[in-house]
């Protein structure tokens, strides 16, 4: 973070320069922090013969107190002198020469930077008689470790996820992506909080363009505090109103180097582990970073699975409503007995029967997250003896209604990506509606809507059904299948047009 | 927004209010398994048999209930008939399911045409049903009999016409949109199977006749009935109807025994048949030549032979194409002398080879039929002799 930006931002802010005394701009100091006590201000005198009065400044707790001891209060302390004829100017030039052994210091000359630097954990100096404050770097807090990722597991693939802290997780797609064109350019949003962001992209793959709308949509953004990276995706995101997750996002170093490398832009935000990347195209969302570490033929049908399964998750509820209760010609004389059998009995039209389920099961799925790991176990036996045994013993639902259920459960755990299995959970609902008034016609209608929303949506000026709709037939390579790591030698059209070809000798 | 909140809910409205008009729950329905229709006094009496859900679940406990319900009707007319039958079912007959239809004797005797219609017609009724006769029973008769093992009398009937058609080749299946084919056309002859009840017809009603090892009263596929135009003429036995299919190229597979040159019988397995028939006509007489190509295996050996040896396949070749010509011949005679029924087309088979000379002889074809030369020739080729070759329980 650079000063100059800092200043930018706290543009509408009053700038009060330091005074000369320091006395003066302590009790400032205390008064815009309002006397907390985890700012320490360390007072004491420096050089012989001459004594200065300095003071040192830092929050307890964001600052290293080894370094502070080690490379700042013990050097000036013991080796610094003064005579009568050391102008303060000096004075300060040999304290940064020769005394302050920390990697990073700066001049900082009004309050709002000097506030802001205390409080990300650098510690200030302040000598009598100068207007200006020298910031150090001691930046240190206890952070998560590095360890596996919990949401995006792979059998075979890095073992590491990113972590609350910014440096800590661009240092990790450093440590992928070593070349000089891997640039980030940064930004501090939200009044209160400071947070600070960090667009991440590859200078010569990712399309100037698409940063320059990043950063611009980023600038646009007017907000007291950024907690989490959901803030920034829907506040950037093109379109306000879909169900459908239009920025990707990710706790894998590698995922975010593969999107970085396909010319896409990684946002990270301060405090969260979770990287966004745009543009996101909808394919993106059943790809497994595992897909490109395994055999291309494993890859493409565990890809074709997954379609399967997202159709299988959106409709078969409402499929076996329509069939049930419209259709039951089309069902195979043996079937339909089977289901007649057990229909036998279930007080409730098949709607009512699967919408009772299906909010079952979501309470389940929910209570199962919410709840303390230590009853984990008390909301499976209730969830299998009452939910699923009884009730069908009860002749409350009939059995190949759990069936259903059962499998649109599994199946909407089956998307490498939580986002988007939380849409189809949702459409599910309203699919289920019109096939119980319109039956297979009312689905087909409603998957058609539901096609012309996908087709219609953008992702940073990205048709987000692309490479299926505009069909970009290069792009099928990666899109539905996945061919051999030999054969994937061009990037994707629509991200990027700039450097187009994966490789040296290809070109 | 007032606006906005108005559109939203006369959509929601149009949906609630028009939605559901086809709906019907599976629970308010009445599976149709199988449908009858006899002929009495001059009214139309259906049959319907309806599958009764709680007794095919299969998680119920051994019941003395029946797995289907049948209900009958009269009326002028089918559809009328079957309406009538609604106040007698607790619940909606469904017919999108119905696997058989059976036709009564009498009414095949009187005639099928206008019966066939409504089934044919109606929009809920599926086509690919299949329809049978009963034979010396009414079509109420057929339906009253409870099978075990396969819990629907209707499903067990359509396997076991499957069945047989397959592995004996006494039957045809024919559905509803072959029959509306042929009864379309004037002077049409065609084949329905034939379904008999054997044993004490009052018995086959009762729980009983599905309690005991062996059951006392059974459905049996007799072989084919033949129909000129939509009326029954009579019926073809097991072994004419098996000719029957071998000339009309509808064998799958089935047996031929033929007799041994010393004591015993040997018995063949048909596995492929494969029949051609070309009509000709020379100096005014039309002449059919029927060429029949079968593959066979040794399928049971009950005497004394080598077969080993190349001669004695010759032998069983020769011997087996005696037989099915043997057997083909007769049945001939059968339909062309005692029934006069062109069942297999042959007339077509001229007209397709002498256009012009059939049209001279169009008018006379049913006088000249009976007396057709009809020259089956019959070529069998033995591919193997099973597991075993010489029987070792001869030595």
């Amino acid at each position: 973070m650079s000063n100059a930006e800092n200043d930018n931002l706290l543009e509408n802010k009053t700038i009060t320069s330091l005074s000369t005394s320091l006395l003066e701009n302590i009790k400032t100091i205390q008064n815009s922090l309002g006397n907390s006590n985890d700012i320490i201000i360390r007072e004491f005198l420096v050089g012989k013969p001459m004594e200065i009065p300095i003071a040192i400044i830092y929050t307890d707790g964001l600052a290293d107190n080894t370094s502070i001891n080690d490379f700042v209060l013990e050097s000036i302390m013991s080796n610094f002198e003064v005579t009568s004829e050391t102008t303060l100017q000096e004075i300060a030039i040999r304290l940064k020469a020769y005394c302050i052994t920390v990697g990073s210091i700066k001049d900082i000359a009004d309050f709002s930077s000097l506030l802001n630097a205390i409080l990300s954990g650098e510690t200030i100096l302040l000598i009598d008689g100068l207007a200006i404050g020298i910031s150090t770097s001691t930046k240190h807090f206890k952070d998560r470790a590095i360890t596996e990722p919990v949401t995006e597991a792979v059998i075979r693939g890095p073992r590491e996820s990113f972590t609350e802290t910014l440096r800590t997780n661009t240092a990790l797609i450093r440590r992928k992506i070593k070349s000089p064109n891997l640039w980030i350019k940064s930004r501090v949003i939200g009044e209160v909080t400071q947070t600070e962001i960090a667009v991440m992209y590859i200078n010569g793959i990712a399309n100037e363009k698409i940063v320059k709308e990043v950063l611009h949509r980023l600038d646009q953004i007017d907000i007291d505090g950024i907690l989490e990276s959901g803030y920034i995706e829907q506040l950037i995101q093109d379109s306000k109103f879909t169900l459908f997750p239009t920025i990707y996002n990710s706790e894998r170093p590698d995922v975010i180097a593969g999107e970085l490398l396909e010319g896409k832009i990684a946002i990270l935000v301060d405090g969260t582990p979770f990287v966004l990347i745009v543009p996101a195209l909808f394919t993106s969302f059943l790809q497994s970073a595992e897909d490109y570490y395994q055999s291309a033929f494993i890859s493409s049908f565990i890809r074709l699975i997954r379609f399967i399964g997202i159709s299988l998750a959106l409709v078969a509820p409402s499929l076996y409503i329509s069939l049930t209760t419209f259709h039951q010609e089309m069902l195979p004389t043996s079937l339909l007995i089977s289901i007649y059998a057990q229909r036998e009995g279930v007080p409730f039209p098949a709607f009512v029967e699967a919408l009772i389920m299906e909010i079952a099961f979501e309470v389940l799925r929910e209570a199962g997250l919410r709840m303390p790991r230590m009853i984990g176990s008390a909301i499976s036996i209730v969830g299998t003896l009452i939910i699923g045994q009884a009730a069908v013993e009860a002749g409350i639902v009939s059995a190949a209604m759990v069936i259903i259920v059962a499998l649109t459960a599994i199946c909407s755990f089956l998307f490498p990506a939580y986002g988007l299995s939380n849409s189809i959970r949702i459409l599910r609902f309203p699919l289920m509606g019109l096939a119980a008034m319109f039956g297979l016609f009312g689905i087909f209608v409603g998957i058609m809507l539901l096609i012309i929303h996908l087709c219609s949506l953008r992702s940073f000026g990205v048709p987000y059904m692309s490479p299926y709709a505009p069909l970009i037939p290069k792009d099928q390579k990666d899109a539905l299948i996945v061919l051999p790591r030999g054969s994937l030698l061009t990037r994707p059209r629509l991200i990027s047009q700039i450097n187009n070809v994966r490789g040296r000798k290809n070109r | 927004m007032k606006k906005t909140i108005l559109m939203i809910s006369l959509i929601f409205l149009i949906s609630i209010l028009s939605g559901c008009w086809s709906k019907r729950e599976l629970n308010d329905l009445a599976l149709v398994a199988a449908l009858g229709i006899d002929l009495i006094d001059d009214e139309y009496a259906i049959s319907v048999q309806v599958i009764d859900p709680s007794q095919i679940s299969s998680k119920q406990t051994a019941s003395r209930q029946a797995p289907v319900v049948t209900y009958h009707a009269k009326g002028k007319t089918v559809f009328e008939a079957i309406r009538k039958i609604l106040a007698l079912s607790p619940r909606k007959l469904y017919f999108a399911h119905v696997q058989l239809v059976v036709l009564g004797e009498d009414l095949a005797v009187d005639g099928i045409r206008d019966s066939i219609d409504f089934l044919a017609r109606d929009q809920e009724i599926r086509n690919d049903f299949t329809i049978i006769v009963s034979q010396q029973a009414t079509a109420k008769d057929i339906l009253n009999v409870l099978t075990p093992i396969e819990k629907i009398p209707a499903k067990k009937m359509l396997n076991s016409l499957t069945v047989t058609q397959d592995a004996w080749g006494s039957t045809s299946e024919v559905d509803v949109e072959d029959l509306v084919t042929k009864l379309g056309v004037k002077n049409q002859y065609f084949v329905l199977s034939a379904i008999e009840i054997q044993g004490d017809k009052s018995l086959g009603i009762d729980q009983t006749n599905v309690e005991r090892i062996e059951t006392p009263v059974t459905l049996n596929f007799t072989g084919l009935a033949i129909f000129k135009e939509d009326k029954l003429i009579g019926y073809l036995d097991e072994y004419d109807s098996k000719s029957f299919n071998y000339l009309n190229d509808n064998i799958k597979s089935t047996i031929e025994i033929i007799a041994c040159p010393s004591d015993g019988v040997l018995t063949t397995e048909i596995t492929q048949s494969k029949t051609t028939t070309k009509g000709s006509i020379k100096n005014g007489s039309p002449t059919i030549n029927v060429s029949i190509d079968i593959v066979q295996n040794v399928a049971e050996v009950k005497c004394d032979i080598n077969l080993t040896e190349l001669t004695t396949i010759d032998w069983i070749n020769r011997q087996t194409e005696l037989s099915i010509k043997k057997n083909i011949d007769e049945s001939l005679h059968v339909l062309q002398q005692k029934y006069n029924a062109d069942v297999l087309g042959f007339g077509e088979a001229i007209h397709r080879a002498d256009p012009k000379e059939w049209k001279k002889i169009k008018e006379d074809w049913h006088t000249i039929y009976p007396n057709v030369e009809v020259n089956v020739k019959v070529n069998v080729n033995t591919q193997g002799s099973g597991t075993m070759q010489n029987s070792k329980l001869k030595e």
